[in-house]
């Protein structure tokens, strides 16, 4: 199996030229703007949080909430990394956009055949070996791309030799891991990061526990429910029967 | 000369008609126009009212049909097959309206079909739009034979009732599976999204409170139906048998009562009870309409035995259920999110015209076919205890 690819954002090193929103923008035919949120024709923008810009894309979780919610798995988890969205089974059901943490995957409400539109890390370029678009724009190396493993690596290396920086990587745990990974010199709770609502733990585990319990709940279910109905109709036999003894015996 | 008779304009058949007008334009405006003309739904509200009433409220109001069928196959309860057909016609409509929302719910219904070959096992909704298709199925089939013994060849009838006959067991015995299924799964829907649902809604036991309230909810739904039959149609009915489901109602309310608040303090949510914002309004009036008013009024024997102030209690029921699913898939969202969402007019229309449809198709149903049992000539309302009958 091929090595994991990730994304590191340095928030640090990031000085806002918007090259990568850019880049993302034509490279999917979109309008280039600079936009204030996601949207169906940004997947990635940067934000500026007081001196500091945060880049805002798909994170690319471990274990995807979106793609778990997927009920026709049109969302899939590469090997490679990315999460991917397959236009092709998607019904619209739109359960992907409530079931993600981050309301990273947009509707093309403004569309009569509405798609879903979020970044795909750009696994067809990931796939032959390339790099991400916007990784590839970036002038100042503020997004790198490479092995998940060796980009950890990298990403402890520059918190030690560089005191400013949070020790912390935001993404190593976060939503069960993800696959782009933040590194930052302003505390990521003062740059708007989701809290995750389930710690550590991957989203996707909270609906596979309820599911789970399922196959007992229809087995025990079904059976007391049997046994039930063959005690109704056993009471009914035996009133019937005593019924028709009473007759013959008068 | 014109054997065709121009039906009198009554005031609830031009209500229906100006439903079904608005519902018409509304559904113009969503196909032609598109979401933006239709909807207020948002990135940050994608489901909205739609998903909350047409599909939320839909599907658990139309718990009565398994309830009863159980009932009456399962534990033996005979005394309440006359409301059998009712009942299962009530779920059947209900399910068929759910099934209908999803063509204008769907932002690409033509998919509707998908979930059939490509399957995530791992998404609840999955698992819910599988029961659902399969549950629509089994009331199709276990309706069905109050059409088919309106079928004129006899052999064909007769052939068709025999082998529903055998099968209806096995029928009774998997809607009842899967209704409990889909039930529980509706709530779970929102378990994933933990973090974006509101403290006093979220519970890793979302799906047992939905369960749990939609069987109450659905007997509700049920003895407004038979109320209504017997007001306006000339429907025969022991008002003794009513009494009895609303009972059994008030007693499942009470367990969902204990279960709720059991819930909400084993979530910590209690210190959102007296918060100032807007939910806790939403709250308790959930609280208020779906617990405090049907229990204390089901407690007042004179309420109990009047089939007007019963039909209120259930009515409360209800709209209590409706603020408790639009509370879950609504506000508790928009609280986390900050969507701030109203929905747009043409969402109400055209859920009320599928709706309406459904009361016209229920009323034609009870009329042409023998659903109820009747009255031969001048109807006399309810039947008390027996033979007397008396004026409601």
């Amino acid at each position: 199996m091929e090595k994991r690819k990730a994304i590191l954002v340095d928030i640090k090193r990031c000085v806002g030229c918007q090259a990568c929103e850019q880049a993302c923008q034509q490279s999917h035919g979109f309008p280039v703007q600079h936009p204030t949120n996601l949207n169906d024709v940004a997947l990635t923008f940067v934000e500026q949080k007081g001196e500091k810009f945060v880049r805002r894309m798909c994170l690319h979780c471990e274990e995807p909430a979106c793609a778990s919610a997927c009920l026709v798995g049109a969302l899939q988890k590469s090997a490679l990394g990315p999460v991917t969205y397959d236009t092709s089974k998607c019904m619209g059901c739109r359960y992907c956009m409530i079931a993600c943490p981050q309301g990273v995957p947009k509707y093309e409400w403004s569309k009569l055949v509405p798609y879903v539109q979020k970044c795909n890390m750009c696994a067809e370029r990931v796939q032959a070996g390339g790099k991400p678009q916007c990784v590839e724009a970036c002038p100042v190396e503020a997004s790198t791309f490479g092995d998940r493993e060796e980009l950890l690596k990298e990403a402890w290396n520059r918190i030690r030799s560089d005191s400013s920086y949070i020790p912390r990587i935001y993404g190593t745990e976060e939503f069960g891991g993800t696959d782009v990974l933040y590194i930052s010199d302003v505390a990521f709770d003062d740059l708007g990061f989701v809290k995750p609502a389930n710690g550590a733990q991957p989203l996707p585990n909270l609906s596979a526990a309820a599911l789970s319990e399922t196959p007992t709940v229809v087995l025990v279910g079904g059976s007391m429910l049997a046994a039930l109905y063959w005690i109704t109709q056993r009471r009914k036999d035996v009133a019937t029967a005593e019924v028709h003894d009473k007759k013959e015996r008068s | 000369m014109s054997a065709l008779k121009i039906p009198k304009l009554t005031f609830w058949r031009t209500i229906t008609a100006i439903i079904f007008l608005a519902g018409i334009y509304a559904c113009y405006l969503r196909f032609v126009q598109g979401w933006q003309a239709s909807t207020n739904l948002t990135d940050t509200q994608p489901w909205g009212f739609w998903v909350g009433f047409s599909t939320l409220c839909g599907v658990g109001l139309s718990a009565g049909g398994f309830g009863l069928a159980a009932a009456v196959y399962l534990l033996g309860m005979e005394r309440y097959r006359p409301i059998l057909k009712a009942s299962i016609l009530l779920s059947f409509l209900g399910y068929t309206t759910v099934c209908m929302g999803m063509i204008y719910e769907l932002g690409l219904p033509w998919r509707i079909w998908h979930p059939m070959i490509y399957w995530n096992p791992r998404s609840v909704l999955f698992d819910v739009a599988l029961c659902v298709m399969t549950y629509t199925t089994v009331l199709t089939l276990e309706f069905s034979p109050s059409l088919v013994e309106k079928i004129p060849w006899k052999g064909v009838r007769e052939f068709y009732l025999h082998w529903h006959h055998r099968a209806l067991v096995a029928l009774v015995l998997a809607g009842v599976l899967l209704s409990s299924m889909h039930q529980s799964f509706l709530g779970g829907l929102f378990l994933i999204a933990k973090g974006k649902v509101y403290p006093l809604w979220y519970s890793p036991y979302l799906t047992t409170m939905f369960y749990l309230s939609a069987i109450p909810a659905g007997i509700a739904m049920l003895i407004i139906a038979l109320y209504l039959c017997v007001r306006s149609l000339n429907v025969k009915l022991e008002f003794g048998l009513l009494r009895d489901l609303s009972q059994v109602m008030g007693l499942l309310l009470a367990v969902y009562t204990v279960f709720r608040f059991l819930d909400l303090s084993r979530n910590h949510a209690t210190q959102y009870f007296f918060v100032h914002r807007k939910e806790t309004l939403y709250f308790w009036l959930e609280i208020l309409l779906l617990i405090v008013v049907p229990l204390t009024l089901l407690s007042i024997k004179k309420v109990r035995n009047t089939p007007n102030l019963l039909y209120w209690t259930c009515a409360s029921v209800v709209m209590g259920f409706m603020a408790n699913r639009l509370n879950v898939s609504i506000t508790a969202v928009d609280a986390m999110t900050g969507a701030n969402y109203v929905p747009k007019w043409p969402e109400l229309a055209l859920t009320g015209a599928v709706i309406t449809a459904a009361v016209v198709a229920f009323r034609l149903a009870v009329i042409y076919l023998d659903i109820l049992p009747k009255y031969e000539q001048k109807k006399v309302r309810w039947v008390v205890s027996g033979d007397a009958t008396a004026q409601a």
